[in-house]
């Protein structure tokens, strides 16, 4: 078994991943399982929307407006840094309305109209729940299933187990959006990071500012005739050093360079809008054609979707309305609402949605309580890890559903818990693997997304 | 499940040569035992089933003849590991090697690491104990640019090279290399991944940090070429030596480059616990090659670690007076200045020239005093401190519990800004408002001096509940009274830079919050008797503010309200302290002479630079051992669920500690480096083999624990390992110990069937051929252009880095150096942790978020872009085509020839020549063709280009420099 192969296949080319391949060598195949999913499109919405103003209608809150939380409720759970010091918990319920929609009826708020209009094509699962309670721990949690630094990102995992069927674009692509706001919480790189997998399953950011993949753009003056001059010398130049010396790692470098010349082309023909059909494009809203907002990657999502990309990580910030949240969360609804809403209804026109798995959400959800100042125009929610809602469309999930239920005060959830690790585990399980044997040893053991926790919400699919 | 292939193959390559061997429970059975049955049946108490465990052999030997047959059973309910579990049965070839071993008597051994190393008699050379059929020596060029490559991250420059085809003595070399500034800069490089460093603190908003006085400690630690075993005890302990000197202070910054958060809300004791942790992981990681990061939750699974052990070594580092929430923008507690030996001899004269003009002017009082006696006769009129007065109201105001005075957008102060007030107070409520620039609620953003029952309050807050400064005095004021008070505040966000005095007498203060971590911005004017939900009831008179904060003597001459006339009357045994300070202060400023005034203009400016000078020497963050802080092992590593309490103690699987050692960090360290210790010196060698092979001899350099790789050069570690002690841990005699080798020294050309054979090089019958790490990746290319700047140390710089980048995740902005900085080594580059250096990066270095040892290569199409179209590798290239067209003889061919030469110490042979004129001839027309074109592709980069160049010429050049710098061998050490 020649194992350089390997390192050949730094996007995963023709449906093969590392850990794939070692089914050759009669260990473990991949997929498991037939999936439902061949790829996912994430949007993460950073920052930790509120759950109570979107989609977990809560009531009989109305009626306990300004009162305190009662302890009975909260249960000694610790609070951020920012809240336990203060002297009051009053309850606030959501100033947005809502209505049932869809053949199911479900609810949802005002702020999202058309997010209501795709009910029925998505799953509403409104108990998740997380261990951490601070941005930077609870993102690096879901997105890598810890909260301290170093694990590989669920993309990497993918990739790592599945390969990509992407020829000339990575099998992983990151891209961002910031809130209109204040721009919001920072990421980091770690989020989309291989951790101890080889630095190949990281992420690949696509930029809305300069080239879209760092470095892709030739300098001035120097033309793509000029460049395939360049790159005949250097192949015939590296060619010669191979065969003296025998290094298959020669025959790799060449092809990585021929690689970049393809994505050279590649990935300006991804961003080309001209031949995408205007009334697709002013679908995903009028931001669509400005690169670096929601919409406009909302659209990229799915060119990269159909050009086999196997995991396409969106982050939209500044979600977290500890304050000003009566003014700031309708702007972020307005900014990814319509958008959203247009990826799952162009995905499912085009036969794609079946085995494309699109998620919403963030990182937590928000308190019920007020935290700062209350006023008749102004109130703000502090992080809360123990129940917030995401929703999931397509790739073998059930389309119209609700899951889980909270209880009155929106804090304590009362059926179908889902924890992050049984999250991972799902997605997993969608794309045909089985989280438990997606592993890879790091530091004398075995390491996989979900740690040694994880069930597959079985509810939840098809 | 890569690694695992590879170490399956590397176990096949030994079997090649150990066929028939009798088993070696070592090398043989303990893998297999460990990888696939330990988890179960391993040390892990909390998870052992059926109450087996086969890693005590006593335990073990007892149930052999059962476990193999459980092993080898094909009925699939019995069979182990466990079908409904999901794991695959045993391979035959294992299942044979364990019957084999049970049929030999099971000899039994305990793990090789754990035991010390004894050095082998059967050998006295690397070459002795490396068996395999040497290939042939390289030739010398390319042995030279490989043992420049790797003793100093450099190549050869092209005169060197010359120099070694003269005189090829290459002892001489390695001897220069070893002693050069660029080989302690290289060896610092590397340390630094192990150490986590960086110029930010890795979590949410990730704020900057000053740490590069402790990244210079290491360096000179390597120019010194310091043993290895003081270089790790004052790492570890530097602070606990008796009479610790200031480097040694500075090195145990080791221990507080780990993340920090300063995300507001974070519980801090969760935190806190995870920096401890953190040591203890890196520590295991850095010096014992031991995964302890296991047993934070529960006994190791493979290794005999307990979880007590986890929790005795964090008792360790368990005292340091630190916070868990830390300042986001700069040091946190416990920090040091730690000037450098220039520094310190610049601040040694400021302060010399300061304390002659402190003596200057003391000398002058007496003759001072006696001119005041004088002048005060004299006196008309007055005086007021003006100094610093940026708002001034002298009216008396009346307020009624509801208004306030708006006074506009004045006495705008942040966190970091001083200020003093002066007012005059009546008040007829205890509770109110006196001065405020505050929104109008008690919890609002801004800061005010308040009264409340009676108390003075001042409170400055960003967010209330967590990023707040505030505090009261003890006292009372009294109510319906004129008082005076005076505040002052120095502008260091801490409730001790705060002093408040009630008609001339200061006030004992009590801070309650002391949390003032972040700007913040008064949304609201200055108001008197409102802000804060309050409002003054009563009378306010005279508010004097300041943007400065007034001296002691100052703030009490703000209080009195008699005028210099009237004082100078007032009998001089008769005046309050108040008083007499008014009349002194003005007397300085208004009743001295010419040459008086001078000398006191003399100590003010020493002071001011001496002072300027001061704040302006970086610190560092260091360890220090405050009072003990209880350690507990901590359940499923939750920094809230307290179980038994531990006290520090390494691991009981490992030699003991002496007894004469301090139970602290000192004698941790001193355990460290034990020569009974059996893993540090065999884990700090086989790093040292990885840095020249590629990989280390036990590959998995992080773990020496059973689930480590079986190292195939056994005896040659411990041999390396006892060497390495037995010459007073002298690091630099190692590596020319393995450079002087045969075994280094051959070619590392191969045939087909040997790079299938062992593509890894496990049998080190060739020469290594590794890609550079990738510091040397760009800082090769600085070299061969000639833009390198060699200046050792300092704060790090920011080289080029495309725009926006930063921005996007939001990390604020990145500004690029100009000049200098964008040509420095790679190790100088800034390390945002969050975002890191995207070259670097792509060239897979570590991310330093936390500790990294084993080095790792991939070959992606992102970095062909990178080295093709980065500005960096750009204007490399085009200043190397210009030294090419300089520097290299006439015509271009020898031009060409001599690019070469810049970057891979080598004449190109008759192909790649041709190859590359032809290259070149195809440019030359093309931009010959296209002088704009030409024009701009020139002008990548801050350096201009060489004007007295041929455009066209040098474009072509640089585009085949750009060729040589993109070439496999370019990047690769050959």
């Amino acid at each position: 078994m020649n194992l350089s192969m390997t390192r050949r296949h730094f996007f995963g080319r023709a449906g093969i991943g590392a850990a794939a391949l070692q089914s050759l060598l009669g260990a473990e195949t991949l997929p498991h399982f037939a999936p439902k999913a061949k790829r996912v499109i994430y949007l993460f919405q950073s920052g930790g929307p509120s759950q109570m103003e979107l989609f977990d209608y809560k009531p009989r809150l109305v009626d306990k407006y300004k009162t305190e939380l009662p302890e009975s409720v909260r249960m000694g759970q610790r609070l951020t840094g920012m809240s336990a010091t203060q002297s009051t918990f009053p309850v606030v319920p959501s100033r947005f309305k809502f209505a049932r929609h869809g053949q199911g009826g479900a609810w949802v708020s005002e702020l999202l109209p058309h997010t209501a209009g795709i009910v029925d094509k998505i799953a509403i699962v409104k108990s998740v729940f997380t261990e951490a309670i601070n941005h930077d721990p609870a993102v690096t949690f879901l997105q890598t299933g810890s909260q301290i630094a170093g694990r590989p990102s669920m993309g990497s995992w993918a990739v790592y187990g599945l390969g990509a069927e992407a020829k000339n674009l990575p099998g992983f692509v990151v891209m961002i959006s910031p809130g209109q706001g204040t721009g919001g919480q920072p990421l980091y790189d770690r989020l989309w990071g291989s951790g101890f997998l080889p630095t190949r399953y990281q992420g690949v950011k696509f930029r809305s500012v300069g080239d879209p993949v760092l470095y892709l753009r030739d300098p001035e003056g120097f033309s793509r005739e000029d460049r395939r001059a360049y790159l005949d010398t250097l192949g015939e130049l590296n060619q010669a050093r191979a065969r003296e010396l025998g290094d298959p790692e020669i025959a790799t470098r060449i092809a990585q360079y021929e690689m970049a010349f393809q994505m050279q082309a590649s990935v300006p023909e991804l961003v080309d809008l001209s031949k995408e059909p205007a009334a697709i494009v002013d679908s995903y809203g009028p931001d669509a054609r400005k690169a670096g907002t929601f919409a406009y990657n909302c659209l990229m999502a799915r060119r990269l979707a159909e050009r086999g990309v196997r995991f396409i990580q969106l982050y939209h910030r500044d979600w977290d309305h500890h304050g000003g949240l009566q003014n700031g969360l309708p702007k972020r609804c307005k900014e990814t609402d319509q958008p959203a809403a247009a990826l799952v209804n162009d995905l499912a026109q085009r036969g794609m949605l079946d085995d494309t798995l699109v998620l919403w959400g963030g990182e937590f959800g928000r308190t019920v309580y007020c935290q700062g100042r209350l006023t008749d125009d102004d109130y703000g929610r502090d992080h809360h890890p123990r129940c917030f809602t995401m929703w999931m469309a397509g790739g073998g999930v059930k389309p119209g559903m609700v899951l889980g239920e909270t209880d009155d005060y929106c804090y304590n959830i009362t059926a179908d818990p889902l924890h992050v690790h049984d999250l991972q585990a799902t997605i997993l399980h969608l794309m045909g693997v089985d989280h438990t044997r997606l592993t890879y040893r790091f530091a004398g053991r075995y390491f996989r997304l979900t740690d040694v926790h994880g069930t597959v919400a079985k509810k939840l699919l098809v | 499940m890569r690694e695992k292939i590879k170490f399956g193959l590397n176990v096949c390559l030994a079997q090649v040569f150990l066929l028939a061997q009798p088993v070696e429970f070592n090398r043989d059975v303990r893998p297999i035992l460990s990888d696939r049955c330990f988890a179960c049946h391993g040390p892990d108490a909390g998870n052992r089933k059926a109450g087996l465990r086969l890693d005590v052999e006593t335990e073990a030997k007892k149930r052999l003849g059962k476990v193999y047959e459980r092993i080898s059973s094909t009925n699939l309910a019995l069979r182990m590991p466990p079908q409904y579990a999901g794991h695959a049965a045993l391979p035959a070839k294992d299942i044979d090697v364990l019957k084999r071993w049970i049929d030999q008597g099971a000899p039994w051994q305990p793990h090789w690491s754990f035991v010390a190393p004894k050095k082998p008699v059967s050998h006295s050379s690397i070459d002795g104990f490396v068996t395999s059929a040497r290939n042939a020596p390289a030739r010398p060029e390319t042995l030279l640019r490989r043992v420049y490559l790797d003793l100093t991250g450099l190549p050869p420059s092209p005169a060197e090279v010359d120099a070694f085809a003269l005189d090829p003595n290459y002892e001489r070399v390695v001897d220069r290399l070893l002693a050069s500034p660029e080989h302690a800069e290289r060896m610092a490089a590397r340390w630094l991944d192990g150490a986590r460093y960086a110029d930010t603190n890795g979590y949410q908003s990730d704020g900057v940090r000053d740490m590069w006085r402790w990244r210079d400690w290491v360096i000179d630690a390597y120019k010194a070429n310091m043993p290895f075993d003081r270089f790790t005890i004052e790492q570890i302990a530097g602070d606990l030596l008796p009479n610790a000197t200031l480097p040694q202070k500075i090195a145990t910054g080791f221990h507080r480059n780990h993340r920090t958060n300063a995300e507001g809300g974070i519980v801090e004791e969760e935190f806190r616990v995870e920096y401890v942790a953190d040591r203890v992981e890196t520590t295991s990681t850095v010096w014992l090659g031991l995964t302890m990061g296991c047993t934070r939750c529960h006994d190791h699974k493979y290794d005999p670690l307990r979880q007590r052990d986890f929790y005795s070594m964090f008792a360790f580092f368990n005292n340091v007076p630190e916070r868990g929430l830390v300042y986001n923008f700069g040091n946190d507690e416990p920090m040091i200045k730690a000037p450098t030996a220039e520094m310190a001899t610049r601040l040694a004269e400021l302060d010399r020239k300061l304390e002659a003009a402190e003596a200057d002017w003391a000398g002058l009082q007496p003759r001072l005093a006696r001119e005041q006696k004088k002048w005060e006769k004299m006196i008309r009129g007055d005086w007021a401190v003006g100094r610093g007065l940026v708002y001034s109201n002298v009216d008396t105001l009346r307020f009624d519990g509801k208004s306030a005075v708006d006074a506009g957008d004045k006495a705008k102060f942040d966190y970091m800004s001083p200020y003093s007030f002066s007012v005059w107070i009546k008040p007829e409520s205890g509770d109110g408002a006196i001065l405020s620039r505050n929104e109008d609620y008690w919890e609002g953003e801004g800061y005010g001096l308040y009264l409340k029952n009676g108390n003075i309050h001042f409170v400055a807050t960003r967010r209330y509940t967590d990023i707040s400064l505030r505090l009261e005095t003890v006292d009372r004021v009294k109510l319906g009274d004129w008082q005076h008070v005076a505040f002052t505040y120095d502008g260091k966000r801490k409730g001790k830079g705060v002093h408040i005095w009630i008609d001339g007498k200061p006030a004992a203060i009590k801070t309650t919050f002391d949390e003032l971590t972040y700007p913040f911005g008064p949304k609201v004017p200055f108001r008197i008797g409102g802000g804060g939900g309050l409002r003054f009831q009563g009378e306010i008179q005279r508010v004097k503010v300041f943007d400065r904060s007034l001296t002691e003597e100052e703030s009490l001459s703000t209080g009195v309200v008699e005028t210099l006339e009237e004082l100078a009357r007032v009998p001089a045994a008769n005046r309050t302290a108040a008083q007499q300070a008014k009349l002194h202060l003005a007397f300085v400023e208004t009743g001295i002479s010419a040459d008086e005034r001078a000398v006191l203009s003399v100590l003010d400016t020493a002071q001011a630079e001496r002072d300027k000078y001061y704040a302006s020497i970086p610190t560092v963050m260091v360890m220090e051992e405050g009072p003990k802080r209880q350690a507990y092992i901590l359940k499923r590593g939750a920094y809230d669920a307290q179980g038994e309490p531990v006290e520090a103690a390494t691991p009981g699987m490992l030699q003991p500690m002496k007894p004469e050692w301090p139970r602290n960090r000192l004698g941790l360290a001193y355990w460290l480096v034990d020569k009974e210790n059996p893993l540090t010196a065999r884990v700090q060698v086989n790093r040292l083999w990885q840095m020249f092979f590629g990989q280390g001899l036990v590959k998995t350099v992080e773990d020496f624990g059973s689930q480590g790789e079986w190292p195939v050069h056994m005896e040659l570690l411990d041999w390396l390992a006892v060497e390495f002690m037995e010459r007073g841990w002298d690091l630099r005699a190692m590596e020319k110990l393995i450079v002087m080798s045969e075994t280094y020294r051959q070619s590392s050309t191969a045939s087909p069937e040997m790079w299938q054979r062992d593509p890894e090089n496990r049998l080190l019958a060739r020469g290594p051929r590794v890609r550079l790490a990738a510091p040397f990746v760009r800082d090769q290319a600085l070299a061969a252009s000639g833009l390198l700047v060699k200046k050792v140390g300092g704060p790090p710089v920011k080289p080029y880095q495309p725009p926006g980048l930063w921005q996007e995740l939001g990390g604020g902005g990145y500004k690029e150096d100009k000049g200098e900085g964008l040509y420095r080594r790679s190790m100088y580059t800034y390390w945002k942790r969050t975002v890191g250096p995207p070259m670097l990066l792509n060239f897979d270095a570590a991310t330093r978020e936390g500790c990294t040892v084993r080095e790792t290569r991939t070959n992606t199409p992102l970095q062909a872009l990178n080295l093709m179209n980065d500005v960096a590798f750009l204007e490399a290239a085009r200043r190397m085509g210009e030294r090419m067209m300089r520097e290299g003889s006439g015509d271009p061919a020898s031009r060409i020839a001599y690019g070469w030469k810049l970057v891979l110490g080598r004449q190109p042979n008759q192909q790649e020549a041709a190859a590359a004129l032809r290259a070149y001839e195809r440019f030359l027309g093309r931009y010959r063709g296209d002088g704009a074109a030409a024009e701009a592709y020139l002008k990548t980069g801050e350096s201009g280009r060489d004007l007295t160049l041929n455009t066209a010429e040098l474009a072509a050049m640089a585009t085949v420099a750009s060729l040589i710098l993109n070439l496999d061998e370019a990047v690769t050490k050959e």
